[in-house]
């Protein structure tokens, strides 16, 4: 499920079977030149992500928006910003929640994440069109809900 | 440049002017028999409807194999590439199957054989929703309905699928 009218009308219907929360961690800055191209590469790459993982799993899952935050943000502080995302979240029967990133600095906070991390190491292609990307993307959905059908 | 004017004769202005008109009349009359003949190559759309899944026909078993193609979609705001799948085989009528892999019950994907406990069945992962192999579903499982079938047609040895439909209404 997608947060999005029509899901959501399904889900107010059938949420006993949904309990799976992806809520992707999202970075965003415009300092530092160099960098913001391949932050919003890497942001554009993960919504393409999340978004086939949701198709693949669509039925038990619910992919909310991003959550996103300033990339030189104090980690600490974020998560408990982020707490407040997840009891709202856990209004809702949600089990589990899994926040897949491909910024690797919410790595060392892991332990205090209100959910489980997905951290991916990212994938440099020319094109996000060519074949070679789709086939990335292809077998991270699959090894990631391999990892999220686990939990289950 | 009034002398200029004053060359063309009363002769050749008929003359332009006739050729002229006449010619867009001619034109006009063509349009309709020439657009005929040539509409089936500007109306590729019967085909459209169909893609080529890259999947010989001679190639198709008995044992339901996974293929993906693409389709251009367009919704209201956004024009894009969706990625088709299907499950393709050959039922004991030698007859080619070709089954969608979502889930009738809330749109998971299903795998064929994804369970070891359930051999020769379709498999949801986020339920345990279970389909026969000609894609009924199973009692006793969420799913209420079959796996949806695609459209098929072969044209030169290949597979070609078009749309999933509900089974049953077909």
């Amino acid at each position: 499920m997608q947060w999005q009218q029509d899901d959501i009308k399904k889900y107010v219907q059938a949420k006993e079977y949904i309990d799976t929360i992806i809520m992707p961690l999202q970075p965003f800055h415009l300092t530092k030149d160099e960098k913001i191209a391949q932050t919003s590469y890497e942001n554009e790459i993960l919504t393409i992500f999340s978004n086939e993982l949701e198709k693949e799993l669509s039925g038990r899952t619910m992919r909310i928006p991003s959550y996103t935050y300033v990339r030189s943000a104090d980690k600490e502080k974020e998560i408990e910003r982020m707490k407040t995302w997840v009891t709202d979240i856990q209004e809702q029967p949600f089990e589990h929640l899994f926040f897949p990133t491909f910024d690797m600095t919410w790595k060392k906070h892991e332990i205090n994440l209100p959910g489980n991390l997905i951290w991916l190491p990212v994938t440099q292609v020319e094109e996000i069109q060519s074949k070679e990307f789709k086939k990335w993307i292809h077998e991270n959905v699959l090894q990631v809900s391999e990892l999220i059908r686990s939990y289950w | 440049m009034s002398d200029k004017k004053k060359q063309v004769t009363r002769r050749q202005f008929l003359n332009y002017t006739l050729t002229g008109v006449g010619g867009f009349m001619a034109a006009g009359l063509l349009m309709s028999p020439l657009r005929m003949a040539i509409d089936p190559v500007l109306q590729p759309s019967g085909d459209g409807d169909y893609a080529n899944v890259g999947l010989a026909v001679d190639d198709i078993t008995k044992d339901p194999q996974p293929v993906e193609w693409e389709i251009e979609q367009v919704d209201a705001w956004y024009k894009s590439d969706v990625t088709q799948k299907a499950f393709v085989f050959k039922d004991d009528k030698d007859e080619i199957v070709a089954l969608s892999p979502k889930c009738t019950h809330l749109g998971c994907m299903v795998s064929w054989e994804g369970s070891e406990s359930h051999p020769d069945q379709f498999y949801c992962p986020c339920h345990d929703g279970r389909f026969t192999k000609d894609g009924t579903n199973i009692e006793g499982t969420p799913p209420t309905e079959p796996l949806h079938e695609y459209e098929h047609k072969v044209e030169d040895g290949m597979l070609f699928l078009g749309k999933a439909y509900p089974r049953g209404e077909a």
